[in-house]
């Protein structure tokens, strides 16, 4: 059975009266000895059945079965007030707690963490990365393509030292960025 | 019936949020979120106007109300987010939530974002830094009511919740903190209230 609840509220009161019917025809009719009734799944405790049966199928023979071992489960006694509940939300341990570990990122002086690296830095790292890889990529041409010797990325105007000899060359058409220092 | 049929409707259709705000057409300027149906009280506390001060006056600080509407969260947790930036200044606050791992944080921040770029265009704050927040609250916003599928065909009926959140930032540096009561001053307290007991109807 699948009940939805459209917007106009007539019509949802409409269902839900529907629902209740329903519910209420099926307990009534069949169910006195079998399962206990389908119904909403709120608050399932107990079993609906009566207590009586319980004692009748489990007394004499086994050790605490299931049925014994529904009935000693936890539920709460007393509606938690609204003044409990506020002291377990509002106290100290609950609340959060203002970071002390917050500073200044020298480089592009947006807000970073101590221990943590700058996101905008990473973030302008991470793209010239990928322009890089995306270069690397076109000259490989397909996957497991890559040569056995080192990479060295060159920008604009610069040419290959005699250390960089036996290395691939990766070249990219933009200035060199401040911060990715050329050995 | 059939009257009050349509507008519950219209009044949960709204057709003038499906469209986003920067429509292309120049010629139907379609009204979309900015206006809803009825203005909030938050949003008319920017209206006021103050007779002009006398010249002996101390200067008014400027008061700039913000809000936000519907926020796909919870007030309870927003809440908590909204006591963390009660009373700081508004670099610290937008510090603290930067990095805080709250969804709400990131609505919070724009908020005041929006709120200080408000406050230099339209309510003639000179430096943007020099913003305090004086109140932040939480609101709840209108909740939906939808079924939740349990195993055996049981049901439960959950609430999809939504928020408001409110902020007053007030131009000038943090109030300092208020000093803690000790349990010291609580009993000096209470030994002046024994004290300043008199006997009435008598000599």
């Amino acid at each position: 059975l699948v009940v939805v609840l459209s917007p106009l509220p007539r019509l949802r009161g409409l269902l839900q009266r529907c629902w209740g019917r329903l519910e209420r025809g099926l307990l009534s009719g069949l169910f006195g000895s079998q399962s206990p009734p389908l119904g909403p799944a709120l608050a399932v405790q107990a079993p609906v059945c009566l207590p009586q049966q319980v004692n009748d199928t489990g007394e004499s023979s086994e050790a605490p079965s299931l049925l014994d071992s529904i009935l000693w489960m936890a539920a709460p006694k007393k509606r938690r007030t609204i003044e409990v509940n506020r002291c377990r939300r509002r106290n100290p341990r609950n609340l959060i707690k203002v970071k002390t570990n917050i500073d200044v990122c020298p480089e592009c002086g947006n807000l970073k963490q101590k221990h943590v690296l700058c996101g905008y830095c990473y973030a302008k790292v991470k793209a010239e990365t990928r322009l890089i890889r995306m270069e690397i990529g076109k000259k490989e041409g397909g996957p497991l393509n890559a040569p056995p010797v080192e990479t060295v990325v060159l920008y604009d105007g610069e040419k290959p030292t005699e250390k960089d000899e036996g290395k691939r060359i990766i070249e990219r058409a933009r200035k060199r960025p401040s911060w990715f220092v050329q050995d | 019936a059939g009257s009050a049929c349509v507008r519950g409707l219209l009044g949960w259709a709204r057709p003038e949020r499906w469209l986003p705000s920067s429509t292309v057409s120049p010629l139907s300027c379609i009204h979309t979120s900015s206006s809803l149906p009825t203005v909030g009280k938050w949003e008319k506390k920017n209206r006021i106007v103050y007779p002009p001060q006398l010249p002996g006056e101390p200067r008014r600080p400027a008061e700039i109300y913000h809000c936000r509407r519907e926020i796909k969260y919870s007030k309870d947790k927003m809440w908590y987010l909204a006591k963390l930036i009660k009373g700081m200044s508004i670099d610290q606050a937008l510090a603290q939530l930067e990095f805080s791992d709250k969804k709400g944080a990131k609505v919070i921040k724009e908020v005041l974002l929006e709120a200080q770029e408000m406050a230099v265009r339209n309510h003639n704050v000179e430096f943007k830094s020099n913003l305090h927040i004086a109140q932040s609250l939480t609101g709840r916003g209108r909740y939906m009511k939808r079924i939740r599928y349990h195993g055996k065909g049981m049901y439960g009926i959950m609430k999809i919740v939504r928020c408001h959140y409110f902020v007053k930032l007030v131009e000038g540096p943090p109030p300092p903190p208020e000093p803690q009561k000790t349990g010291y001053d609580q009993a000096k307290e209470y030994v002046q209230q024994l004290r300043s007991r008199t006997l009435i109807n008598t000599l």
